[in-house]
């Protein structure tokens, strides 16, 4: 068994280095033992036959509308995965395709693919800096995030609850959505690595589904050693005391 | 012949005192509070001087490579025999160049030179260059580069148009760079476009191209405007109008080359008939090694080789020109860089080992380094002792000791050296 985790539209949606975040997966998951090779795919043409799991990372704002039209072409496959329980992690632009629509804030309104609840609408100025987030699921949650808009509709079922930052704004308080696996973010960059515990979720969910043990090994030890002092100084620097960092 | 005037006098004076006062207090140390101060007080000094120099202003910015080309630029013009007025790199926004400009001016505010040639923030430029007529306005690129800045490709490209929009007579764009060229089209009638780019065997012979966020499909023609032939370690060919000539580079690599050509377009459409290719060329050759980007220089009895990381691309072609195996390795970054989050697309795992990782941001980059594959000895977020224990450790058992660090890990590196100079 070797987990395939698919890196999504990394041409067009890896500004933040969101993209990584597969990298990161398969690196634990070789970490623990197991094999893990990352595919990039920016069209349905080279999807490869198994998938454990996806990430799609967010661009600018120039390349929504060309996005979407490559993802239209995956739809029933992120459907199905959705339904399936194939972890999927969209961050920023790419958590806001997989939406029911985006509306910027020059009037364009763009049609999501509706795999997860919530739509984006601009707000008031574009958010820039730390985000701090306290997860029922996973703790705390460290990282940036800057985007133009706001994220409603996802009260249901956020990701979590905003300590220091912007997040969903719209004064919920709250940040991301979730919905079965499929996870919703505007934490950019290397979430995962920033916040192990995130990371080891998605990786419990593949092993789960794939029937095999996973126990993070080797270097995660000592990595989750850099994430945590990098954790505790960025929630530091947010105004956030770090109980767990 | 001086830019500036008479009315400048009273704010020219207290621009003095208060650099002065800065001086006092931290001395040795250049100072934006000057500038600030004069601006505050008198605050058309700088568009009224950046405005009255004889043969006018000539505006470099973009990503990167706006410092080198600025550098050679202006070599190329003094070695033509034009007097120049410039900035410091590090003065490249408001406060810095009215700061540089009263280093420079009399007791009325003038300021010496025939021809002023600026760097310019690519994000802060827009707004210095409100009022502001240029004459030539260069623009290097358009990469992703403090994302926390500028966000996207498609701000900065928009904030580089309304700098290019204040030329008067040329706007010399990069052929190769996507952004650069859909800009060029929109510039009056009455500006000419001047281009540079590579050929397609430079092009090819970068593993992992150019490092702009959109590259032209096409390559230049010869014909519209230089282009780069060939770069071969610190030398490189540059064809202009049937012409050959080759000229040395402050170092290897392609990015060098096309910071020259784009000096090179850029003289060429200021100086005119007065234009020599050979002086150019001869300009080029002797520039020195810049500080910070591939130079080695000994320090405490051992050689030290500095690799300058400013954004991702030249994060990735520098990281690729350390020698494989090289076994000392200090790794820093410092505060500057706000969020690392777009530096992760790099590839680092040729580097297999990194003995120390250090700077504010040291845990952030332990962590991106991990991530590739590298192994890391030791973390210290203290540069001071990461730099005074990686210098006391033994020579190398491969390659010669490596230090890759950030600007302000640069900048605190140098002090804490006592490495002073050029930058």
């Amino acid at each position: 068994m070797s987990f395939t985790i698919v890196s999504l539209l990394p041409t067009l949606q890896n500004t933040n280095g969101d993209a990584q975040n597969a990298q990161v997966l398969a690196m634990r998951a070789r970490w623990a033992g197991l094999e893990a090779d990352v595919r990039a795919v920016d069209d349905a043409a080279v999807l490869p036959d198994r998938v454990d799991a996806v990430v799609l990372g967010s661009g600018s704002d120039a390349s929504l509308e060309a996005s979407r039209e490559r993802l239209l072409g995956l739809h029933d496959e992120l459907r199905r995965w959705g339904t399936e329980g194939v972890p999927i992690l969209g961050v920023g632009t790419g958590w806001e395709l997989l939406s029911w629509g985006i509306e910027t804030g020059d009037g364009r309104s763009i049609e999501g693919l509706g795999i997860l609840p919530g739509r984006a609408v601009p707000r008031a100025e574009r958010v820039t800096g730390d985000l701090v987030v306290r997860s029922p699921a996973f703790g705390m949650l460290v990282g940036f995030e800057n985007h133009a808009r706001d994220y409603i509709g996802a009260e249901g079922s956020p990701l979590g609850r905003v300590l220091a930052g912007g997040g969903n704004g719209r004064d919920s308080g709250q940040e991301g959505v979730v919905m079965g696996s499929v996870f919703g973010t505007h934490l950019h960059g290397p979430v995962l690595a920033k916040n192990p515990a995130f990371a080891d979720r998605l990786l419990t969910i593949m092993a789960e589904r794939a029937g095999v043990d996973y126990t993070p090994g080797g270097r995660s030890e000592e990595v989750d050693g850099y994430a945590a002092a990098a954790r505790s100084v960025q929630a530091r620097a947010a105004g956030v005391e770090a109980p767990d960092a | 012949m001086r830019a500036g005037s008479l009315c400048y006098g009273p704010a020219i004076l207290v621009g003095r005192l208060t650099r002065f006062a800065a001086r006092l207090r931290k001395p040795g140390g250049g100072s934006a509070v000057p500038g600030l101060v004069v601006n505050r007080i008198a605050p058309n000094y700088l568009k009224r001087t950046l405005s009255g120099f004889p043969q006018g202003l000539v505006v470099v910015s973009g990503s990167a490579g706006k410092s080198t080309t600025t550098k050679m630029l202006v070599a190329i013009l003094r070695e033509h025999g034009v007097d120049v007025f410039t900035n410091p790199s590090t003065a490249n926004i408001s406060q810095g160049l009215t700061s540089a400009l009263l280093e420079q001016a009399d007791w009325r505010g003038r300021v010496p030179g025939e021809v002023a040639v600026l760097e310019m923030d690519e994000g802060h430029g827009a707004l210095v260059m409100q009022g502001v007529d240029a004459r030539v306005v260069c623009l290097t690129n358009v990469m992703v580069d403090q994302i926390d800045r500028f966000h996207d490709s498609e701000m900065v490209a928009g904030m580089l148009g309304r700098i290019a929009a204040r030329a008067g007579e040329s706007v010399v764009v990069n052929a190769d760079d996507a952004y650069l060229e859909r800009l060029a089209e929109k510039v009056g009638p009455d500006v000419s476009v001047r281009r540079f780019g590579v050929s397609q065997s430079v092009l090819d012979a970068a593993p992992r191209g150019l490092g702009y966020t959109e590259t032209s499909t096409t390559r230049l023609d010869p014909a519209a405007g230089v282009v780069i032939d060939s770069v071969e370690g610190r030398t490189t060919t540059l064809l202009d109008e049937g012409r050959r000539v080759v000229a040395g580079l402050p170092a290897r690599g392609t990015h060098y080359a096309v910071d020259a050509a784009a000096a090179y377009s850029t003289a060429k459409a200021v100086l005119g008939e007065r234009f020599s290719g050979e002086t150019a060329a001869r300009a080029l050759d002797a520039i020195p090694a810049v500080f910070g980007r591939g130079e080695r220089v000994t320090v405490r009895g051992q050689e030290v080789e500095f690799v300058l990381v400013q954004n991702p691309a030249s994060y990735q072609l520098n990281v690729d020109s350390i020698e494989p195996g090289t076994s000392d390795i200090l790794f820093a970054i410092g505060s500057d860089v706000r969020d690392p989050s777009y530096f992760w697309p790099a590839d680092a795992s040729s580097l297999r080992r990194v003995a120390i990782v250090s700077g504010s941001k040291a845990a952030e980059a332990a962590l991106m380094l991990a991530y590739d594959g590298v192994g890391i000895d030791r973390i210290e977020p203290d540069l001071a002792r990461a730099l005074d224990d990686f210098l006391a450790a033994p020579a190398p058992t491969a390659g010669v000791k490596t230090i890759v660090f950030s600007a302000d890990s640069m900048r605190r590196t140098r002090a804490h050296l006592g490495l002073t100079g050029t930058e």
